[in-house]
């Protein structure tokens, strides 16, 4: 049975946390000071009947290693083969938390943008254009409202797709040993 | 669907001299299979000419001194571009890229409205009145735990040591059991240790609502904020408070979270601190030893405990950051607010629960494997005439064991082997204290208050009818918060067994300062040790060497003030 290792990532307090729940049923501590999810926190999702590991990584402004937390982050991206990277972001704040995606982007790892928090960002006038993220970064973009439930289906459906997808279609270099 | 791509088409373009040195470098350090087989090489490269220590000596261990030299090489050749700031320019050129695309994929509002959360903002983290509105709150969180848990508390202590009690001896009476050891094990050491400390889950369950709705209404993010000014003048890093803050829920999650401090010499300082700041375990201690006290101004006691738990940790990290954690070039605080938002009842009902039942696990595994082990050295005679489960306390392995420490708190004027054998137990636990005073002040015979037979059917009514009196105790207790106060002045109960027991028990110990004595205890139970979990977590996070610094400096501290707190006042006195 293929196994699908997804990685959530983003910065502290974009609801990684809310949306791991959401996904794997478990009830891991929600809070909205930064530092709450210090180690990556796992959990398992069934979709087509293959098993998703979905880990929730450490919230990080960053994958330059300066702290604990931003070497957890890092050497998961980059050393522990995740299928998929779901970074998720605060689209109320989107240029700060797309100075992670950056970095992510420079990984060369498999990723997905989710954009969370859409529905704050509404309420604040702002007019997020996802297609066009989407568009100039060639990869998935998905506008959510997780605290709603809002945008979830569409992630899982991108989910099961991607447990269809062969690896290799997906993956183009391999990453670490 | 399409296409199924999840690698990115769109590659990020530095300046061109460094994109040339990034393919030079890539090219270099592909000949080395021990790094292709490790890292995505464009990445390696970009780390390195970014000046990452870590990813460096990672390739000069693995790559050798060819790696190395293409390198330095690389470095050499761009330093002329950018002198010694190749990696701020990286840095920089990233931004501009975000900023481009940000600008691609928004729309912002002509003119940026000033959201509510930052209007109430303004207020509340002010530079003036930030720190007295977060004091005014911890003060409201306080009064919530004493006056309006209260009656609860009265509740649940009047089921179980009556009809629960009752219970248990018809039960063994039935099977004929009754009168002998296991009689006395369930009573004296399963209802009077686990029990005394169930006793407080209403305590505990104010606190934990208060905290949920204190953290999902993003207030904790800000009085980390409000304290960093602060903070920052006393020399401490305003990333530390916030796990202080999470300190006041529980020790051991407020010691992972100083992963978030980037220094790891502010991270170990904050993690000797942390332990100050009082826990919801201590909470028990002090409300049982302030009721028996200071009845009147329970509240402000404990109150007066949080704060002093605050003090000694602020002032404690400034003396060690001025001493051996000093000349550190300090890091930057920047710390995300969450806007402010309604908390859901979901969420706070979800997060007491989370960790009330966490809370009970704990009672079901330490507290009582605790209780078994005093309730045991308890009934094993060491002297005197006494059979096993039938000997004065006095007499017992446990008040033996307990004897060996009274010299140390003598001074501190609770040398009592009573609550020296609590405070060793409180090691393990802080709520085990509780449950220990209560086992080794528990008079036989003075508690059974001889009560008619009643039926299971007349206790249960007894039980949920105490319920519905509680719930309009607490009611009442309500408006006291805010210092309106509603219930009547209740009749000072003459002192049950339990209260005398402990009353007495310190007079003794103190040559008759009976409440300077349980001020300095409950001064002591605040500053030593948390608990064993807590002492594994540091050692995880900081090594055993700081562990056991930890461990005897929180002793010393706790010795100290407890004797600064006992001989002081009865000086003034």
């Amino acid at each position: 049975m293929a196994d699908l290792t997804i990685a959530l990532a983003g910065n502290p307090n974009v609801g990684k946390s809310t949306l791991f729940n959401a996904l794997t049923g478990r009830h891991q501590h929600v809070g909205n000071w930064p530092g709450k999810t210090v180690a990556k926190q796992e959990g398992k999702l069934m979709i087509e009947g293959k098993h998703l590991t979905i880990i929730d990584l450490p919230g990080t402004y960053s994958l330059s290693a300066h702290s604990p937390e931003e070497e957890i982050a890092r050497n998961f991206i980059v050393c522990g083969r995740p299928d998929a990277v779901v970074n998720v972001l605060d689209a109320a704040n989107l240029e700060r938390n797309l100075y992670l995606s950056a970095q992510i982007l420079e990984t060369g790892v498999p990723m997905i943008l989710v954009l969370n928090m859409t529905d704050v960002a509404t309420a604040r006038g702002l007019q997020i254009h996802p297609e066009v993220l989407s568009t100039r970064l060639g990869i998935p973009v998905i506008t959510m409202a997780a605290s709603r439930g809002q945008g979830l289906g569409e992630l899982k459906r991108l989910l099961a797709t991607i447990a269809r997808t062969p690896r290799e279609a997906m993956l183009g270099s391999s990453v670490c040993a | 669907m399409t296409s199924f791509a999840l690698t990115p088409s769109l590659r990020m373009t530095y300046a061109s001299p460094i994109e040339v040195e990034l393919t030079r470098l890539s090219e270099a350090l592909g000949h080395c299979p021990d790094l292709v087989a490790r890292y995505p090489m464009r990445w390696l490269a970009i780390q390195l000419l970014e000046g990452d220590t870590l990813l460096q000596a990672e390739v000069e261990r693995l790559g050798g001194s060819v790696a190395s030299e293409a390198l330095a090489a690389s470095r050499m050749r761009l330093e002329t571009h950018y002198g010694e700031d190749l990696d701020v320019a990286m840095v920089d050129q990233r931004y501009r890229f975000v900023h481009d695309l940000a600008a691609q994929a928004l729309t912002r509002p002509k003119t940026p409205s000033l959201t509510m959360s930052d209007r109430v903002d303004r207020i509340v983290t002010n530079r003036w009145l930030g720190i007295p509105i977060f004091l005014g709150l911890m003060w409201v969180v306080f009064k919530l735990t004493t006056d309006v848990a209260a009656p609860f508390v009265d509740w649940i202590d009047a089921v179980l040591t009556g009809p629960v009690s009752h219970w248990i001896t018809s039960l063994l009476s039935i099977t004929g059991l009754s009168g002998g050891w296991l009689e006395s094990l369930l009573i004296d050491g399963v209802i009077a240790g686990v029990g005394g400390v169930l006793v407080f889950i209403p305590v505990l369950f104010s606190l934990y609502f208060a905290l949920a709705i204190l953290e999902d209404s993003g207030y904790m993010a800000r009085s980390a904020f409000v304290m960093d000014r602060l903070m920052h003048r006393l020399g401490l890093h305003g990333k530390s408070f916030l796990p202080m803050v999470v300190g006041f829920g529980c020790s051991v999650p407020a010691i992972y979270a100083t992963r978030t401090l980037e220094n790891e010499r502010d991270r170990i300082l904050t993690g000797l601190l942390v332990p100050f700041m009082s826990c919801s375990a201590r909470l028990p201690v002090y409300v049982l030893v302030a009721a028996i006290f200071f009845p009147t101004m329970a509240g402000l006691v404990i109150f007066g405990l949080y704060l002093t738990g605050i003090l000694v940790a602020i002032g404690l990290g400034m003396l060690l950051k001025r001493t051996l954690f000093g000349n550190e070039l300090p890091t930057p605080f920047v710390i995300e607010l969450p806007p402010y938002r309604l908390p859901t009842l979901r969420n706070i009902w979800h997060q007491m629960w989370e960790r009330t039942s966490a809370f009970l696990q704990h009672a079901w595994t330490i507290i009582l494997g605790t209780s078994m082990v005093v309730w045991l050295l308890l009934a094993l005679p060491v002297s005197g005439e006494g059979s096993f489960a039938d000997t004065d306390v006095d007499q017992s392995a446990f008040a033996a064991v307990s004897g060996v420490m009274t010299p140390v708190f003598a001074p501190l004027g609770f040398g009592s082997w009573e609550t020296s054998g609590a405070l060793l137990t409180g090691f393990v636990a802080k709520e085990v204290v509780v449950s220990t005073m209560i086992q080794v002040y528990n008079v036989p015979g003075a508690e059974e208050e001889e009560v008619g037979a009643t039926t299971i059917g007349e206790d249960l009514l007894a039980i949920g009818g105490g319920f519905l009196s509680a719930t309009g105790d607490a009611l009442k207790a309500l408006p006291s918060i805010i210092g309106i106060n509603l219930a009547a002045e209740e009749d000072e109960q003459a002192p049950d067994g339990l209260t005398g027991a402990i009353r007495q028990g310190f007079d003794a110990s103190s040559g008759g300062h009976g409440a300077l004595a349980a001020l300095a205890f409950l001064v002591f139970v605040l500053l030593y040790t948390p608990c064993m979990v807590a002492v594994a977590a540091a050692r995880q996070e900081f090594g055993s060497r700081w562990m056991w610094v930890s461990i005897i400096g929180q002793f010393v501290i706790a010795w100290l003030a407890a004797l600064i707190v006992f001989q002081g006042g009865r000086f003034f006195l």
